[in-house]
């Protein structure tokens, strides 16, 4: 489903140009659950961010099925985002002045949902997520956990075809992350596409293969055998 | 998405207390102060404009030359014989109206009599304004002679109803009028305002000068409603040729021109002839008052949304990632501060209401809000929009710029170098208005002292006057004598005109030694009795007052010390001049007092013994006596001279109050809004060191945990925002000094800006500036350090 190639992206401030990404060629397919790991600084938000058309590389393909998605305007690629992708974040990002309802329910004004259709969805997600009964709280209300289920549940409610996760287990106790990463999985296996980046080899396990970055290189790439062996 | 939109501002709202408050208590004193003059410029603006045909309607108009071939004067006045000149002459003029400026007058039912606006006009007026008739029929009303057209509110004082068709008033206690009309009252914002309007075809049997068909006694108004097609300028070609070949041309020939009468209220002042002007000037200086005030509230308001940039910019990226575009975004903040702006101006509708009052009393107007006019709420509507726009339309673009990466990752600081200075350029602009309003509040305040201080040339206090009507016309000789023998006064005189007045302005004048073949100085003229001098107590240079001891005074003459500088005369005592072809002698020579502007030298005078020329009574009080049972006394006496008509006693100190009366406005509008401007300078001020701290409470936390003290915290915090003000003064005294500079040149006689208000207003701002700053630092800085550094 994606297509990446010879992707480079330069940050440039006064003094230095650091190179984030350097010729990464990057292939994931329909249904698959990819995690790109590798230390601090080898580039792997960065390369979440533009998957994500977050960020623009300075040369490379970038093709989702088989469009090119970066020579789209911003127009363009914030149409595309809203349609085909979500979002879970270390620091879940919900905003502060929306309740839970309303914060899942978002993205789907932003694509022009009616309302009455707006109201099933949401409460489907928000059953699927267990947190029926914070609907109308707010998110300081909420505990780690119960924050990224919401962030989740946002993610999810347009149905996109792609996850991005930055580090989603990264701001959570063990075992409010395994919860977040048993809700990614079900996810995965209904057929949503994820890539997901982690620091944790214990999240990078539940997913199909790994991807070891370093120096915006791909230095080594894994198949995770148990979880295939799982799907099989 | 708009609903969500209007949540997410309202809770917002609700959330940030502070700035809130400071943004809607802002935006409302903003947003009064903006109604408040909506009000007054319409009213203004109305002006005359009541009519339907207000656009056609024009006012015959009178240019006095003067020297070298220059025009010295225009005012509205013109002559009996010019209206039915133009009814003959002039096709285009669809009515030709004669009418007299109008005047207090006497009007009665039986016992029951007051004294009210009286005009005299052709029937005409009648299709010329479309008067709203309660009673009678405008196609009649004017037609007998004795016949008269009452306002709603007259007939209530005089009948206690409007029923009163046909029944009779007494007018000046002289002729028996037939109410042939009753017509609603007219607005305040009218010039051709009465309370009884009489026919022309009366006024010239009252007086014969209106009867008199003639070209020389300008002391009647004509006006002229022209066809919609007609073009003026033509017009007044036509005008011009008409009055030139039917009178006699000489050099103190006036030519008139047709002026719309709509527009004399606010562009009223000539010069040459042309217009230059006239009140409008003021109306945009109001505005521009209140529109400052509410251009630093928007910019509270700016200042607080970019400074809390760094709060919203985390919503933004969430919500661009998720989908929204950068226009959602715009139009959500837009929102924002629409819903701001509305809460603002809830309160400011009750501001202004709770005001209004003390407003209309301050300024002498009788200004409302019409809640049921559709047009005052689409002009509030539209100051909503308006103030919604500038105050949300920075922050909209600045915070919907955001790079959604940036944001979520905290990264963004005070972002560009071009942001933190807009901001503080802003807060410079804001303090610069302020200060130079401070300036100027002081410029006006000394200028209006020192008119005030000026002596007028003569003991203002114990005179007062009374108007003579009546019987105090023909026996007024009899009225002095028991006057004097009451001992209420100490001595009195009868005038032409009041000791303050305008006009009674005149050329006709020779002298010995005359330099031009004629006469282009204007003089002004008194007619009055014996004892002018020693009741008004005016300084006499040479010579001396009239006295019935000299016979020869009836053609005696005493001149101002400006006009006998002006004949030239070394020793003016005996010196002949004619006034009006009269021979007269020179017998005093007085100083030259203040009789019409106070802010200007007044034109040279002269004083004549007439006792035909009735019109004021002016009287000194006997000081021995108290103030109240002098004025009981002269009651008494002018009852009994004139039964029915109500005396009426003024001060001429109240008189000379009058003079300084739009000065004084002008003093206290600027006071009020300078006020105005500085308190909402000083909350976004506030609100932005408020935030400021909030945002270093951390770095003050480390401070404080090393060893910082409590005093350099507040340096450190403080400083950064005196220094805006500091060069806020630097740029608001240069501009300040020019601008009043000016407005002082308009006065003949002025006051000098002196040096000490300049450091005064800078003192004084930024001591106000530095009480907010320091209020909020210091409760940073003594905050206790543990509590700033658990967060995080």
């Amino acid at each position: 489903m994606i297509k990446i190639e010879n992707l480079e992206k330069v940050y440039k401030t006064e003094e230095v140009e650091t190179t984030a990404l350097n010729g990464i060629n990057l292939h994931v397919k329909e249904g698959e659950f990819v995690s790109i790991m590798g230390p601090s600084g080898c580039g792997k938000s960065t390369l979440l961010n533009v998957m994500g058309l977050l960020d623009k590389p300075e040369s490379g393909s970038y093709k989702f099925i088989d469009t090119e998605l970066l020579t789209l305007n911003d127009r363009e690629r914030s149409n595309f985002r809203k349609r085909n992708m979500g979002f879970v974040f270390q620091n879940f990002n919900l905003i502060d002045e929306l309740t839970v309802f309303e914060n899942i329910e978002l993205p789907l004004i932003y694509n022009r949902i009616p309302a009455s259709e707006r109201k099933t969805l949401v409460n489907e997600i928000i059953e699927r997520m267990n947190i029926v009964n914070r609907s109308g709280h707010f998110p300081q209300q909420l505990s780690g956990g119960q924050q990224q289920r919401v962030a989740v549940a946002r993610a999810l409610v347009t149905k996109p075809k792609l996850v991005l996760a930055d580090e989603p287990t990264g701001n959570l106790d063990s075992s409010h992350g395994n919860e977040v990463m048993e809700l990614l999985c079900e996810l995965n296996e209904t057929g949503t596409t994820i890539v997901m980046v982690t620091h944790s080899s214990h999240d990078a396990s539940f997913s199909n293969r790994i991807i070891n970055l370093k120096d915006g290189h791909v230095v080594s790439e894994k198949i995770n055998k148990s979880r295939n062996e799982e799907l099989i | 998405m708009f609903k969500l939109n209007l949540k997410i501002a309202l809770r917002n709202l609700w959330k940030n207390k502070t700035s809130s408050f400071i943004n809607v208590i802002g935006l409302a004193i903003g947003l009064a102060a903006c109604l408040m003059l909506l009000l007054y410029v319409s009213y203004e603006w109305n002006f005359d404009k009541q009519a339907k045909n207000s656009d056609n309607i024009y006012m015959v108009m009178t240019n006095v030359p003067g020297e070298g071939n220059k025009i010295s004067q225009t005012f509205y006045g013109s002559t009996t014989a010019l209206g039915p000149l133009l009814k003959q002459g002039l096709p285009e003029a669809k009515h030709v109206v004669r009418m007299n400026y109008g005047e207090k007058s006497l009007i009665a039912n039986g016992q029951n009599s007051f004294k009210k606006d009286s005009k005299f006009a052709e029937p005409d007026i009648l299709k010329m304004y479309d008067y709203q008739f309660v009673a009678g029929d405008p196609k009649t009303a004017l037609q007998n002679p004795l016949s008269v057209i009452l306002t709603k509110s007259t007939a209530k004082t005089l009948f206690g109803s409007t029923d009163v068709l046909n029944k009779t008033v007494r007018y000046q206690d002289m002729e028996n009028l037939t109410i042939t009309g009753v017509i609603e009252d007219l607005p305040e914002n009218s010039s051709n305002k009465f309370d009884f309007l009489m026919p022309w075809s009366f006024y010239e049997s009252v007086d014969a000068n209106a009867k008199d068909l003639n070209w020389n006694n300008y002391s009647f108004v004509t006006m002229v409603v022209l066809n919609p097609d007609a073009n003026i300028d033509l017009v007044n070609r036509k005008v011009e040729a008409l009055v030139k070949a039917n009178t006699p041309q000489n050099p103190q020939s006036q030519p008139h021109f047709l002026y719309k009468a709509s527009k004399l209220h606010l562009y009223g002042k000539f010069e040459n002839g042309k217009n230059v002007g006239g009140d409008i000037e003021q109306i945009w200086l109001f505005m521009a008052l209140a529109f400052g005030i509410l251009l630093i509230a928007c910019i509270n308001f700016m200042n607080m949304a970019t400074a809390k940039s760094e709060k919203r910019a985390k919503e933004v990226g969430i919500k661009k990632t998720i989908g929204a575009n950068r226009a959602s975004l715009i139009f959500q903040f837009l929102t924002e501060s629409m819903v701001l702006t509305l809460v603002a101006v809830v309160l400011a509708i009750a501001l202004l209401e709770v005001s209004l009052p003390a407003f209309n009393q301050l300024l002498n107007m009788n200004l409302g809000i019409s809640y049921f006019n559709a047009a005052s709420w689409f002009g509030i509507l539209g100051i909503v929009l308006a103030t919604g726009l500038i105050a949300g339309s920075y922050p909209a673009f600045y915070l919907s710029a955001f790079n959604p990466i940036q944001t979520l990752k905290r990264k963004i600081k005070s972002k560009t170098i071009l942001s933190v200075s807009l901001r503080q350029v802003l807060v410079v602009g804001q303090f610069c208005f302020a200060i130079v309003l401070i300036i100027s509040t002081l410029v006006i305040y000394r200028q209006i002292q020192y008119i005030k201080n000026k002596p007028v040339g003569f003991d203002l206090n114990a005179l007062v006057e009374i108007p003579q009507d009546g019987e105090l016309k023909t026996k007024f000789d009899l009225f002095k004598t028991e006057m004097l023998k009451s001992g209420a006064v100490t001595s009195m005189y009868q005038s032409s005109v009041s000791l303050s007045h305008h006009g009674r302005n005149f050329m006709d004048m020779k002298w010995d030694g005359m330099t031009k073949p004629v006469n282009t100085v204007m003089f002004n003229q008194v007619a009055t009795s014996y004892d002018f001098i020693k009741t008004n107590g005016i300084k006499l240079l040479e010579g001396r007052d009239f006295s019935k001891k000299f016979a020869s005074d009836t053609s005696g003459v005493m001149v101002s010390a400006s006009a006998a500088k002006v004949f030239g005369y070394k020793n003016p005592i005996g010196k002949k001049i004619t006034i009006f072809g009269t021979n007269a002698n020179i017998i005093g020579v007085f100083d030259d007092y203040v009789w019409d502007s106070p802010y200007k030298s007044n034109n040279p005078q002269v004083v004549y013994l007439t006792t035909g020329q009735t019109g004021t009574i002016t009287m000194r009080l006997n000081n021995a006596n108290n103030l109240q049972s002098n004025i009981e006394t002269i009651n008494r006496i002018t009852k009994s001279f004139n039964p029915s008509y109500p005396t009426e006693i003024t001060f001429v100190n109240s008189l000379y109050q009058e003079k300084y009366k739009s000065e004084k406005t002008l003093g206290i509008l600027s006071n009020l809004f300078g006020g105005l401007a500085i308190f909402v300078s000083c909350l976004g001020l506030f609100g932005l060191v408020a935030y400021s701290a909030e945002q270093r409470t951390k770095e003050f936390g480390v401070r404080k945990v090393l060893g910082a003290s409590v005093a350099s915290l507040m340096q450190l915090l403080s400083l950064s925002f005196i220094k805006m003000i500091g060069v806020a003064i630097v740029i608001a005294i240069p501009i300040s000094y020019y601008a009043m500079e000016k407005w002082l040149n308009n006065f003949e006689f002025h006051t000098e800006i002196t040096w000490w208000i300049m450091p005064l207003a800078a003192i004084s701002t930024l001591l106000m500036a530095l009480i907010t700053v320091s209020f909020q630092a210091y409760k940073t800085a003594k905050a206790n350090p543990v509590d700033a550094l658990k967060y995080e």
